[in-house]
């Protein structure tokens, strides 16, 4: 303590006023300094605050895309013939392409696992790839389980189609993306696809939503299609043209099956086909809807047609007499002939028959003006009013351009094409009193034409005619089928191979109507080059015409119009009448 | 004066802590219903799904498979049809 005796208010210096302006200055440089911060803060805040204001939403608010969902395809009853279930995309952000794992990520995505390990090397330092997408949830959750570093899983949709190779064509498929490629998930892709939608959001630091910022913008979800297509009818039809197509060692066949009263239809298959829940058997070769997109010579089958025309006009009576002998006709260069000489035929025995040489002589009577309307009026050359991709439109040349070998050849089908949708539909003029119907794919969507193309009277002896063609003496009693009454045309034309008509390569058809007195189904059947010892239309694709029409009338509940002899020995029952 | 100042100094700052109360009570349960709608929506998928999985057990090509495969089952043809004709309930002629 004594050793610092001198008091510090003792000293010296502090007996020395200080000048008033030193304190002045120090307070003004404080003053300064805080005025200063102040206005900074001002501007950061108030004047120019947008930039914390982003940096602010940027931490807590988020935009949420909302998913629209696809609609899905509907048969007429209501069955699921599309749908969309929740699947995953396999994403690469980074990932070790030494990662032991990934062996195992290869084997559940089914890929070579070289491949796997190149595609994840060549994906280092890059943007995030797709390694696969739409995997099934099941594959996708053993993925998440690996929990592997730099391999995403993000959610996606995938199709689902139950009908499987059915209904292949038919239905189409979409890409990766959800959006339609083929067939009706293409031709209705306005209506299935959805219309995503966003809302912004304020997150807490849990990240769960607690606010809505700004209005949300709702998803249009996709809207169901509800096709005319009856999926059990659909499955009989492909089942059946399969096998007749494996039977017969055909390159393919198609099969289509219309309500005959509306023209919707029922069914639509083709074979070989596809399951687009397998994309793998996905291939060019295998994807054409070929009963839409393909045309083709109907051969036989338009017989039906000139014949009602000529009865239509007056020239002929079912029970006029033609002489078809020699069994062959020549125009020009040509020779027309029958399957063997048949002497003389009434109308309605040629059509029985299918003579070639009886069609043409009925034809002779006709102009070509008045063939051609016909063609055009049930639809041949035109497109089918059928919101469906690629769907054909045939040819139908002009009728100036014809010669004279030309309108003969039309009359037999030579020289005119049509998909066999197109010739299933010009069969409804029998069935509806000469109307045409319009083609749907769409349930309640049919209708039929105002105008008739035959009268009343006319259609009635040419369903008569139809049936004699299916009887005991026709070209196609194997079209006959239990309990129901059928009428039809076969066809058997030959293939046009680089430009010319091949003698030995064939197409089968079978067109025709069930029950014939008050028809409900129009089905055609086309096997195309049966390379087996059967070939004739009446051989190979009649039987398919049956056992379609068996099962179709069956499960739309119609009563069977020719007598059966029952199996049934309940007590009490009657026979059926 | 003072105490006049006083009551509405605390009458703002209890107006100003129900003020927070209120809103953290609504983010809540915003956060609440917001998971609730989450589920509905998974729930919903779901539903689908399931749907197409059980149409997809019962498609015909199955349903014929199993049939004639496993219990030994045929299409039925009309001659082992019974057809009933409804006949009108006064008992007349249909």
């Amino acid at each position: 303590m004594s050793r610092r005796s001198i008091a510090y208010s003792d000293s010296p210096l502090l007996a020395q006023r200080t000048p008033l302006w030193r304190s002045r200055l120090i307070l003004a440089g404080l003053a300064a300094v805080f005025l200063g911060l102040i206005a900074r803060a001002a501007y950061v805040q108030v004047i120019n605050n947008d930039f914390i204001m982003k940096q602010g939403d940027a931490r807590m608010q988020k935009t949420i895309a909302l998913e629209a969902s696809r609609g899905r395809i509907l048969d007429r009853n209501g069955q699921i013939l599309a749908a969309s279930v929740p699947g995953y995309g396999v994403w690469i952000d980074g990932a070790d392409p030494n990662d032991p794992d990934l062996t195992q990520v290869a084997r559940l995505l089914r890929k070579d696992e070289r491949w796997v390990r190149q595609f994840v090397a060549s994906r280092r330092n890059k943007p995030t790839a797709a390694l696969s997408r739409q995997v099934s949830e099941q594959v996708g959750d053993q993925i998440k389980a690996l929990q592997l570093a730099g391999v995403q899983l993000r959610r996606e949709y995938i199709r689902s189609y139950p009908e499987g190779e059915a209904a292949g064509h038919l239905v189409g498929f979409t890409n990766a993306d959800n959006r339609g490629q083929e067939g009706v998930e293409l031709a209705f892709e306005s209506q299935l696809a959805g219309q995503p939608g966003t809302r912004r959001v304020l997150k807490d630091r849990y990240g769960r939503v607690i606010e809505d910022v700004e209005e949300v913008i709702p998803p249009v979800h996709g809207r169901d299609v509800q096709l005319s297509v009856d999926s059990r009818i659909q499955f009989f039809a492909y089942d059946r043209i399969k096998a007749a197509v494996q039977k017969h060692e055909a390159s393919r066949g198609s099969v289509v099956v219309l309500d005959a009263l509306n023209g919707e239809v029922l069914a639509m298959a083709n074979y070989p086909s596809f399951d687009a829940n397998r994309r793998s058997t996905l291939r060019n070769s295998v994807m054409r809807n070929r009963a839409l997109t393909d045309a083709f010579e109907p051969g036989s089958t338009v017989k039906p047609l000139i014949v009602g025309l000529a009865l239509e006009q007056g020239l002929v009576r079912a029970n006029t007499p033609i002489d078809t002998a020699p069994g062959y006709i020549r125009l020009g260069r040509w020779k027309v002939s029958d399957t063997h000489d048949n002497g003389v035929l009434t109308v309605a025995e040629v059509m029985e028959k299918s003579s070639n040489v009886g069609t043409v002589k009925i034809a002779d009577k006709l102009s070509a003006q008045s063939m051609w309307e016909l063609y055009s009026e049930v639809g041949i050359g035109q497109r089918p009013n059928l919101a469906y991709p690629g769907a054909t439109r045939g040819t139908l040349h002009d009728y100036q351009s014809w010669r004279p070998t030309r309108k003969a050849t039309m009359s037999y089908g030579y020289g005119l094409s049509a998909s066999l949708m197109q010739l299933a539909r010009a069969y409804t003029v029998f069935a509806n009193d000469g109307h045409l119907a319009q083609l749907s794919l769409l349930k309640g969507g049919g209708g039929v034409g105002r105008k008739p193309v035959f009268s009343a009277k006319t259609t009635r002896e040419l369903r008569a005619m139809l049936h004699l063609a299916t009887g005991d003496e026709g070209t196609a009693p194997r079209a006959q089928t239990l309990g129901y009454s059928v009428g039809g045309k076969t066809g058997t034309a030959h293939k046009l191979i680089d430009g010319r008509y091949a003698k030995d390569r064939y197409r089968g058809f079978f067109v025709g109507l069930a029950p014939i007195e008050a028809p409900r189904i129009v089905v055609a059947v086309l096997i195309d080059d049966p390379r087996g010892k059967q070939y004739f239309g009446g051989l190979v694709a009649a039987p398919v015409f049956s056992e379609t029409v068996q099962q179709t009338l069956r499960l739309m509940g119609v009563e069977p119009d020719v007598n059966v002899k029952p199996n049934i020995h309940a007590k009490g029952a009657k026979e059926p009448v | 004066m003072i105490r006049v100042n006083i009551l509405l100094v605390l009458a703002v700052l209890i107006t100003a802590f129900v003020l927070v109360h209120t809103q953290y009570q609504s983010r809540r349960l915003y956060a609440t219903i917001d998971k609730a709608q989450g589920y509905a929506t998974e729930l919903d998928i779901e539903h689908d799904s399931l749907n197409a999985q059980r149409r997809t057990a019962a498609t015909a090509e199955r349903v014929q498979r199993v049939a004639k495969e496993a219990l030994n089952m045929r299409a039925p043809s009309p001659a082992d049809t019974l057809y009933l004709q409804p006949k009108p309930l006064d008992g007349g002629q249909p």
